[in-house]
């Protein structure tokens, strides 16, 4: 999408429909962001392994999946080696052929200076871009990055409820268990316009015409929506990629789709529990990206994780990690460019044995900004200057 | 004098209480605004029911120390514990008989914030929500006296974490923007260092549940605060943010917020109220005289200008209603669902309210939320329809709506049906 259809985009009166025309019609210029929140803080550092680090080794004994570990059936081999000594989850396995398309990126060290390790409060900083959480207003909010008319829609967060990057008056988002049940419960919505006496009773009013035209749009694509032939793994987080590949390829072009995959949190008895979420992340993510390519929309979206922190470098006592600080993310779409980004944080020089970030998320989101939907970025003047992923 | 008639009682009750019920609104129909407001702040005898069935601290934090099993399994104990606390809390909602003094425990629970999953001793809470409670009305200055040493609030602002040589700011930077001064120009950075160092040493006793003065900790060094010298403890920051009239100002600009307008402040107001609040020695209960019985309270254009809170939509339309009532699990998780999980307020600063209580989602939950409970079949019609209040259709659209419905009303006769019409009308949102 250029810059001219961006604001062709953004300049849409709420008359002329949800989506904007431009990318309903020529789908090949929308600019899709999936994001898929990895909840309860993932470990990082078994996600991306760095087997060349003896560090790693040495703070987790147990947990490390390094070649050299013997005792674990469940350690990488050598065909999982992406760059120079890291390797991929063996769990993440069904990724490995979109890395070796040139479709996956990775950035390291992603956090924030004096990380807060609460779930609630982490997760706070990461929706709303500010480490001090002074309103709760989402990243996604800011101005000039979405389209802000009363009536567009900016996107669907499937599954989890957490709106969090959309929070705010300006977020334009709606959250749904899927398209079917949200439809289910539009049906008690009032439908009628009214004349607002008061600027509270105008916002019911917009939220109202919000839901009701999301509601209209869903019905009328979903009802002409192709029947598709991938076929996604079934589980839960298998379930909501398929409603967000359904929505895609049936034109919902929303700039952003939002799912979630819980379970992050492994205090303990963590290797069975982290695979078996990686899996999913990975097999889920694989028919994505196979549906996407059969609908030749592969290169308009852009998928990337996140998490509220990574997990302290050293493993407990429980054979689990415990909340931590900076950690891995990766990204994926037809436009990525291939590579491990970011400096690789320092495994001697720890902030309570934590790793210490050597990208800031606020770089994450500038990228998305400027070089993905060619906008300028919100961050420019904090000094977080976009990375080279996409 | 002028008489109040039933749209203004409803708007006083609606505005102070936990809904509008019929009989309260009614017994101040034909007062002045003078004798009505002094009804109702003569609040009966303050409650606060006995804590459910919750794990002891000293069982939690044994759990936690343990190893990765024992954090885990002093997390699912916490999650069952903060269910019950929930639903407590839900209950006492619908049945206090002080409603005017539990919506001001609701305020200063959201000026005062502390959060059960911030805290993570479910105890701790119970005990800052009895003490909120049982000062809602009292003195402004003892409330902040007591919450300074209240250990849920210690806990939850890292106060055990401000120690001797490695100061944390936390505590002290809320207590002056978030409970007295409020931001804008009158502290500096190191106003908030001299108080945190004030502060260092305070903390909670997790194993009693109790407030805990570490000597050893303390800094002892005497400090300057905003221009008063040699300050070495916390009591006499208080004393000093007592003694500054922006305290005061800073707590009527909130009630003006919370009680007439959530867009703005009329100066004008909030200065008088601030004068008077603070020379009665904080007494809350002047203060809301004073604010009651103001012009701005009253004036027409701040009628039905605020969008009611989870709290006031859920359980003030139980309260009023005779829907029936679902299980207070239900109810709980309904409210955070929109957004107010009760006593677990989503940063230190609480709920933003007003317009931020609306998005898509909530929207959608109200609506399925006042859908079900006033659905109805046959039989229990004639149940219901006897105990709604005994009067004209115009008058039960007075008592219900804060402004006139948007979309037309029944035209079949029918009490129940005009109630469940006025409620899910989209200005059953305002209050």
């Amino acid at each position: 999408m250029n810059r001219r259809d961006f604001l062709k985009y953004a300049s849409l009166t709420p008359l002329a429909g949800m989506i904007p025309s431009v990318l309903a019609n020529n789908p090949h210029n929308a600019k899709i962001l999936l994001l898929v929140e990895l909840k309860g803080g993932n470990d990082g550092l078994n996600t991306l392994i760095p087997e060349h680090q003896q560090a790693y080794y040495d703070a987790r004994p147990k947990l490390n999946l390094g070649l050299k570990n013997k005792n674990n059936k469940l350690r990488i081999t050598k065909n999982l080696e992406l760059e120079k000594g890291f390797y991929l989850n063996p769990y993440l396995k069904e990724l490995k052929p979109v890395w070796d398309q040139g479709d996956m990126a990775w950035i390291q060290g992603v956090g924030y200076p004096d990380a807060d390790r609460s779930h609630f409060y982490s997760i706070d900083v990461w929706n709303t871009a500010d480490p001090l959480v002074r309103n709760t207003n989402g990243w996604l909010t800011k101005k000039g990055l979405l389209p802000s008319e009363a009536n567009t829609l900016n996107g669907i967060v499937i599954g989890d409820d957490n709106m969090g990057p959309f929070a705010g008056k300006n977020g334009h988002a709606v959250a749904m268990q899927s398209p079917r049940t949200f439809l289910r419960q539009t049906k008690y919505l009032n439908r009628k316009r009214y004349k607002p006496q008061n600027d509270s009773l105008a916002h019911l009013l917009s939220t109202q015409n919000q839901i009701n035209s999301a509601a209209d749009l869903l019905q009328t694509k979903l009802h002409q929506a192709p029947r598709h032939s991938t076929r996604f793994p079934n589980s839960s987080f298998g379930r909501d990629l398929q409603q967000v590949s359904n929505l895609i390829t049936s034109g919902v072009h929303l700039p952003v789709f939002k799912v979630t995959l819980a379970g992050f949190d492994t205090h303990a008895g963590q290797v069975d529990g982290h695979n078996n979420l990686l899996y999913h992340l990975g097999g889920g993510l694989r028919a994505f990206q196979k549906s996407m390519t059969a609908a030749g929309l592969w290169d308009n979206v852009l998928v990337m994780t996140y998490s509220e922190f990574g997990r302290r470098v050293a493993e407990n006592s429980s054979m689990g990690t415990d909340h931590g600080s900076a950690s891995a993310h990766f990204v994926l779409g037809g436009r990525v460019n291939k590579g491990i980004h970011g400096k690789e944080p320092s495994f001697e020089n720890l902030d309570n044995g934590d790793l210490i970030p050597t990208v800031d998320f606020r770089q994450m989101y500038a990228t998305i900004a400027q070089r993905w939907w060619r906008r300028p970025n919100p961050w420019a003047r904090e000094g977080y200057k976009p990375l080279h992923f996409v | 004098m002028h008489r109040l008639n039933l749209s203004d009682t409803r708007h006083l009750v609606s505005r102070t209480a936990l809904g509008q019920e019929w009989a309260g609104v009614k017994a101040l129909e034909g007062k002045t605004r003078a004798e009505a407001v002094s009804i109702l702040l003569h609040s009966g005898k303050v409650h606060t029911p006995g804590i459910p069935a919750t794990a002891h601290w000293s069982k939690l934090d044994r759990m936690r120390s343990n190893n990765g099993y024992g954090k885990h399994n002093a997390l699912m104990q916490m999650n069952r514990d903060n269910k019950s606390m929930k639903a407590w809390m839900v209950k006492h909602l619908l049945s206090t008989r002080t409603p005017v003094n539990e919506r001001m425990t609701l305020f200063w629970s959201n000026h005062f914030t502390s959060s059960l999953d911030g805290v993570e001793h479910p105890r701790l809470i119970y005990k800052q929500n009895k003490f909120l409670r049982d000062n809602a009305m009292g003195s402004f200055a003892g409330m902040l006296k007591g919450i300074i040493k209240d250990p849920a609030m210690l806990v939850y602002l890292d106060a055990n974490k401000n120690i001797k040589g490695k100061v944390n700011e936390n505590f002290a930077r809320e207590l002056l923007e978030l409970f007295t001064l409020g931001r804008g120009h009158v502290y500096k950075e190191a106003d908030i260092r001299a108080a945190a160092s004030a502060f260092t040493g305070w903390g909670a006793d997790l194993h009693r549940g109790t407030f805990k003065f570490d000597a050893s900790k303390h800094e002892n060094k005497p400090v300057t605060f905003l221009g008063v010298r040699n300050i070495t403890n916390g009591n006499q920051i208080v004393d000093v943010l007592l003694n500054h009239h922006r305290t005061a100002e800073f707590i009527a600009e909130k009630v003006w917020r919370e009680f007439i307008s959530d867009n703005y402040h009329d100066r004008r107001y909030t200065q008088r109220w601030a004068k008077v609040f603070r020379s009665s020695n904080y007494s809350i209960k002047v203060l809301m005289l004073e604010v009651l019985n103001s012009d701005a309270f009253w004036d027409a254009r701040y009628r039905g200008n605020m969008i009611k809170s989870p709290i006031d939509l859920v359980i003030g339309t139980l309260r009023i209603l005779p829907f029936a009532k679902l299980p207070y699990d239900d109810l709980a998780h309904t409210l955070e669902l929109l957004g107010q999980d009760p006593l677990n307020p989503p940063t230190v600063k609480g709920w933003a309210g007003g317009k931020n209580w609306i998005n898509t989602q909530t929207m959608l939950v109200r609506t399925s939320f006042l859908n079900k409970i006033t659905r109805y079949s046959g039989s229990t019609n004639a149940h219901l329809s006897r105990r709604l209040p005994k009067t004209t259709g115009m008058n039960v659209v007075n008592w219900l709506s804060p402004v006139t419905p948007v979309l037309p009303l029944p035209t079949t006769p029918g009490k129940l049906r005009l109630v469940r019409a006025l409620v899910l009308d989209p200005t059953y949102q305002l209050k």
